[in-house]
């Protein structure tokens, strides 16, 4: 008997049924990809060797790197605002209570491709069309950043109360003025708390981007490592290091900032 | 002017809402709409609003323009920008005000203005000193001023609903229009609003939703009860108990109930004999 009063007892054994089946998994997957962990105890003595030849780091270059630096910070910042401004438009069109269904779901579909594609891809489609460089480094992080705020936009739109867009509908209202009185209010605080999160994940992929072309810190990094430059190298993740520090510290800084000043009363 | 001609909603399967729904209101009346639950008010109230497409019937607003001509709406069958007109002039009062709770009570009074405000000054620039003055003053009028600057998620109640009465006067409108301003209210609150909606009807019409037919008695000029998507009684205000016992027949308990309106009959029940001692008004059966 398995159970008592329809009560099914089975279900208590069902997590080891499920790591049993990850592990299984976890075995394929690593079968597939030739995993071989005698290669990591094999090759750890060239690991360390590695590791001592980005010491001590190149201060040389602190100056480069420094400015290289400011270049990505710069990159983000100005991607940014405009990722945030697509993300307004993208997410103002998903909400099915204040955009025509056909709207909606065009909005919806390219929000779901965004979310599906990594910035890179983003960029590598962006380098081909607008050539190597900062302009199209800073296109591909502000489109970066449709597929979260835009979605979390359009989610947040929608769960505003139906009675309160109806009523402010009523004083004879054009949408775009609904939008401004009825909607916004009530999504900004949280829009602008999730835009500087957002920021803080901007200067990362811009580090990232950079290795693959569109310049700042990160660019020098993969340029120091393609010549083998280990030591110039570390002081550039030195500098990337507490660049995403830094912007960790001042994004969680400017959100408790926002969030307090929308919940604050009066 | 509010006219309504024999309006009727039914749905697509065939079941009748409303039926034949006809009555006028002008300035100067507090008419109070009273029935059972499901019995069609509130929609009635929505078509008039252009937010629901009647079946059939006509609805006509009327309003008089600042050059004094009268102009006059249909509302069944005016275009998108047409029937923003019409929004204007009405003032629309909800059960729970249904205000943007993140704004001021002042902004949500002002907002009572946007229908006359252009999209682009409304983002450019908002609202003039002017009038926010004239916003303020109304709040005054309504002893609402101390909560002027206060967010509205953070008011009670009964202050959101005299926040949202003051936008609806603020407006400016032709017509008045309440879908159970009270109905979530205290009695002390209840009383104190229905205080500020009867002035209103001195110079405009004013149509609201009640449950409380002690309320509509003391404050009405006219009430109207609606049954099962017909208007079964049209006339003066203080209805006696057998009608009464007509409107809401299975919810009669509750309504007896409510202090001061038909207490005085409640015990002993309501007897068909007393049907003979109507009061005037018509019931149309
Ligand atoms: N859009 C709609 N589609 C289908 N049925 C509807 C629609 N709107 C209203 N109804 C129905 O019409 C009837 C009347 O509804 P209405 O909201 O007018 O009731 P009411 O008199 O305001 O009641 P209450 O006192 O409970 O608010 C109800 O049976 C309701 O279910
Ligand atoms: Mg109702």
């Amino acid at each position: 008997m398995s159970g008592i009063d329809g009560y099914d007892f089975r279900r208590y054994r069902r997590p080891a049924a499920y790591l049993t089946s990850l592990a299984a998994l976890i075995a394929l997957a690593a079968w597939q990809a030739e995993v071989d962990l005698g290669m990591f105890f094999r090759n750890a003595d060239k690991g360390v060797a590695q590791l001592g030849a980005h010491f001590p780091p190149d201060s040389s270059v602190i100056g480069i790197m420094v400015k290289e630096s400011l270049i990505t910070v710069a990159m983000a910042l100005l991607a940014t605002p405009l990722g945030g401004a697509i993300s307004l438009v993208f997410g103002i069109a998903a909400a099915k209570n204040i955009s025509p269904p056909f709207i909606r779901s065009i909005a919806r579909g390219l929000i779901s491709i965004e979310r599906a594609l990594p910035e890179i891809v983003v960029l590598l489609f962006l380098i081909v069309v607008f050539g190597i460089g900062y302009f199209a480094g800073i296109m591909a992080l502000a489109i970066g950043c449709v597929g979260m705020l835009g979605r979390l936009l359009g989610d947040a739109i929608e769960e505003i109360d139906k009675k309160t867009l109806e009523s402010v509908e009523l004083v004879g209202v054009t949408r775009s003025q609904l939008v401004r009185y009825a909607v916004l209010p009530e999504v900004l605080p949280a829009f602008i708390s999730n835009l500087i999160f957002r920021f803080e994940v901007n200067i990362r992929a811009s580090v990232v981007l950079g290795a693959v072309g569109a310049g700042g810190v990160g660019y020098e990094l993969g340029k120091a490592m393609d010549l083998s430059d280990y030591q110039q190298a570390t002081t550039a993740i030195l500098a990337i290091v507490v660049l995403v520090l830094l912007s960790e510290r001042l994004s969680d800084f400017l959100r408790k900032k926002v969030n307090a000043k929308s919940a604050a009363l009066a | 002017m509010i006219r309504i001609d024999g309006l009727c909603k039914k749905l697509p399967d065939g079941r009748s809402l409303l039926n034949n729904i006809s009555f006028s209101v002008k300035a100067g009346e507090f008419v109070g709409i009273l029935g059972g639950s499901g019995a069609g008010k509130s929609l009635t109230l929505r078509c008039v609003m252009g937010l629901v497409q009647p079946t059939a019937g006509d609805i006509i607003f009327s309003r008089t323009k600042a050059s004094g001509e009268e102009e006059t709406f249909c509302i069944q069958n005016l275009s998108e920008r047409r029937l923003r007109e019409a929004r204007r002039d009405m003032g629309v009062i909800f059960q729970g005000g249904n205000l943007v709770k993140r704004l001021t009570a002042l902004e949500n009074v002002m907002m009572g203005r946007l229908g006359h405000i252009s999209p682009v000054r409304s983002w450019l620039y908002g609202f003039t000193d002017q009038e926010a003055k004239e916003a303020y003053e109304v709040l005054k009028s309504m002893k609402m001023e101390d909560y002027a600057s206060r967010r509205v998620g953070n008011l009670s109640g009964g202050e959101q609903q005299r926040v949202a009465i003051a936008r609806a006067i603020f407006q400016k409108p032709a017509l008045y229009l309440a879908d159970e301003p009270v109905s979530s209210l205290d009695p002390k609150n209840a009383r104190k609003v229905m205080k500020l909606l009867k002035p209103l009807s001195k110079d405009k019409p004013v149509i609201g939703v009640f449950h409380q037919p002690h309320l509509t008695a003391e404050f009405c000029t006219r009430v109207i009860a609606i049954k099962g998507g017909e208007i079964v009684y049209d006339g003066a205000p203080d209805l006696d108990a057998a009608t009464l016992a007509m409107v809401y027949e299975g919810e009669l308990e509750e309504v007896a109930r409510e202090p001061a309106s038909v207490a005085a009959d409640a015990s002993s029940g309501f007897a068909a004999e007393e049907v003979a001692s109507l009061r005037p008004g018509t019931i149309t059966p």
